[in-house]
């Protein structure tokens, strides 16, 4: 990535947190960090409460218990406009972006709390990171393939410069090598940028390839977590999330 | 021909209305079957100026400003206060329909049974292309066409409108990209108020008498141009209004008047069994 689309990262992390729905905690005991620079994913289980977490972390969902800092700040049940306003930008698994809207409109919509005139520059900026979307600007973001919808996602956070992006399964539907690309490419490029990066990933081989830190949700809870690596190592890990039984090769 | 300009100014009315109707339910998710009491309400602010002296269309501005505080307070008081309970949309829609009751015949009780008519003459007549139009019909149809753009300029130009249909389309998604959506559904509120109240104005305008239950019935109307066009779209409002304002002031020029109604819910029944999202709406796309 050749243009500068973050600020630098801050800590995004949760002590004892529990969240849910309807007063009903779907994840309990949470305690994750991320940090600046790094790429810390999340794998686990259809049902695990991966999205759940997220979800807390940025307002949608109500905390039940423990606490959410950002830095300093304490943004445990902080409104989502409000959260979004201090630098998390969330790409949500669905319902990613605005189908009626077209692709300028996501995208101004993403440069909400800036300045009018400084949106069409944020604008090119994030066309400089996703080329593809340039000429389909006043195309409607409900017509977009799966891969350009994505990244139309993806572009509407970076309007905001945001310190810490919060990606939720942004590899779903996507072919291998767009996903693979999207990973590399993106994601990774992101924290080589210096922001930090909580991601979730169903693609665990993948998710490891590009992580500083792997945490694995099982059941609401993080029941392993380590650098990938030594996950990697890990039989009950391989067997359950690489595809049971061979060892893959090592990444580097 | 000269139901067909008749037809024009019905739409034209119309279609303020469903306007107004249609964003409420787009970004707010409240189907406001109160419409049409406050429409009536906010022409009887507008009347009640007018003959203490205040011109027409100065007075008119009482009327849009009663629609938009009306609705905002109904929004405020009582539609947020059921949609933060999570109750299921068709409480809603029966507490709407009670206030519509309270606000339709409490109106009666404080303004009494008799039909009023404006203290505004109709001014000159004037004919092209086969079609009679007063003065005052020209000059609703051209607030219309004014409004109506402005309208147009607010939803695809502005910040404040890109922000109401962000917030119609995935109204989680606006509040993560730092919309304060609570914001922009009370302002929504205030539009489409103010809409209600300038549609209820010049309805009455255009009647020429009215009373207190005049408006009970358009609803009907409001909902058949709105299910034509697609719910939650304002275009296709206008689109649905013209089609209905035509086709009800035509068929009545043939058939009794008093079908108007009938054929407008004939229309809307024809919607919700074959195209429920309209001619043009997918679900929701304001
Ligand atoms: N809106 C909701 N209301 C109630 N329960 C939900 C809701 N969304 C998800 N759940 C439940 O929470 C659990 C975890 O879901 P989710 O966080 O989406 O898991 P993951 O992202 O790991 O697949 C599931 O059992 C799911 O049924
Ligand atoms: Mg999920």
């Amino acid at each position: 990535m050749s243009v500068d689309l973050s600020k630098a990262g801050m800590v995004l992390a949760t002590s004892d947190l529990s969240a849910g729905y309807d007063g009903r905690a779907i994840v309990s005991e949470i305690a994750v960090e991320a940090s600046p620079g790094q790429v810390i994913s999340i794998v686990g289980p259809n049902g695990s409460g991966k999205s759940t977490l997220l979800k807390s972390l940025v307002g949608v969902v109500k905390v039940l218990g423990g606490h959410v800092k950002l830095g300093d700040a304490d943004i445990t049940n902080m409104a989502p406009e409000e959260i979004a306003k201090l630098g998390v930008g969330y790409v949500p698994q669905i319902d990613d972006v605005f189908p009626p809207l077209s692709v300028k409109e996501n995208l101004e919509i993403g440069g909400y709390l800036l300045a009018r005139r400084e949106i069409p520059a944020r604008v090119d900026a994030v066309l400089e990171v996703f080329p593809r979307l340039k000429n389909m600007m006043t195309r409607k973001a409900g017509k977009l393939s799966g891969g350009e919808r994505k990244m139309l996602a993806m572009g509407r956070v970076l309007m905001l410069s945001p310190s810490v992006l919060v990606l939720d399964e942004p590899t779903a539907n996507l072919a291998p090598i767009v996903a693979t690309q999207l990973l590399e490419e993106y994601v990774r490029g992101f924290a080589e940028h210096g922001s930090t990066v909580l991601l979730v990933e169903q693609r665990a081989k993948a998710a490891l390839r590009i992580s500083d830190w792997t945490y694995v949700l099982g059941g609401g809870r993080v029941v392993l977590a380590g650098a990938p690596k030594d996950l990697e190592q890990n039989p009950v890990f391989v067997e359950s999330f690489l595809g049971g039984g061979t060892r893959p090769a090592p990444t580097k | 021909m000269s139901s067909f300009g008749f037809g024009l100014v019905t739409a034209a009315v119309l279609a303020l209305a469903t306007v107004g109707f249609t964003m409420q339910f787009a970004v707010t998710n409240v189907l406001n079957l109160a419409y049409g009491s406050v429409m009536i309400n906010s022409a009887f602010v507008t009347y009640y100026l007018n003959i203490h002296g205040v011109p027409t269309w100065v007075a008119l501005f009482g009327g849009v400003a009663t629609g938009a505080i009306a609705s905002w307070l109904l929004n405020q008081f009582v539609f947020t206060p059921f949609q933060r309970r999570n109750r299921p949309p068709i409480t809603i829609v029966i507490v709407a329909l009670g206030v519509d009751l309270v606000g339709t015949f409490g109106l009666q009780a404080i303004v009494g049974g008799s039909y009023v008519s404006f203290r505004q003459s109709p001014g000159h007549e004037y004919h092209f292309l086969g079609m009679f139009f007063s003065g005052l019909q020209l000059v609703i149809l051209g607030i219309a066409v004014v409004v109506l753009g402005i309208i147009h300029w607010l939803l695809r130009y502005t910040r404040l409108g890109k922000a109401m249909r962000a917030t119609s389309a995935n109204p989680s998604l606006a509040r993560n990209s730092g919309v304060k959506t609570k914001t922009i559904i009370s302002t929504t509120w205030l539009i489409s108020g103010a809409l209600c109240g300038l549609a209820g104005t010049v309805f009455a305008l255009n009647t020429g008498v009215f009373e207190a239950t005049s408006a009970q019935l358009y609803i009907v109307l409001l909902l058949a141009a709105m299910f034509l066009g697609g719910p939650g779209e304002p275009y296709g409002a206008m689109f649905g209004a013209l089609v209905i304002g035509l086709s009800t002031e035509i068929s009545a020029a043939y058939v009794n008047p008093q079908y108007k109604e009938v054929i407008a819910f004939v229309a809307l029944l024809g919607m919700l069994t074959f195209r429920p999202y309209g001619i043009f709406g997918s679900e929701k796309t304001l």
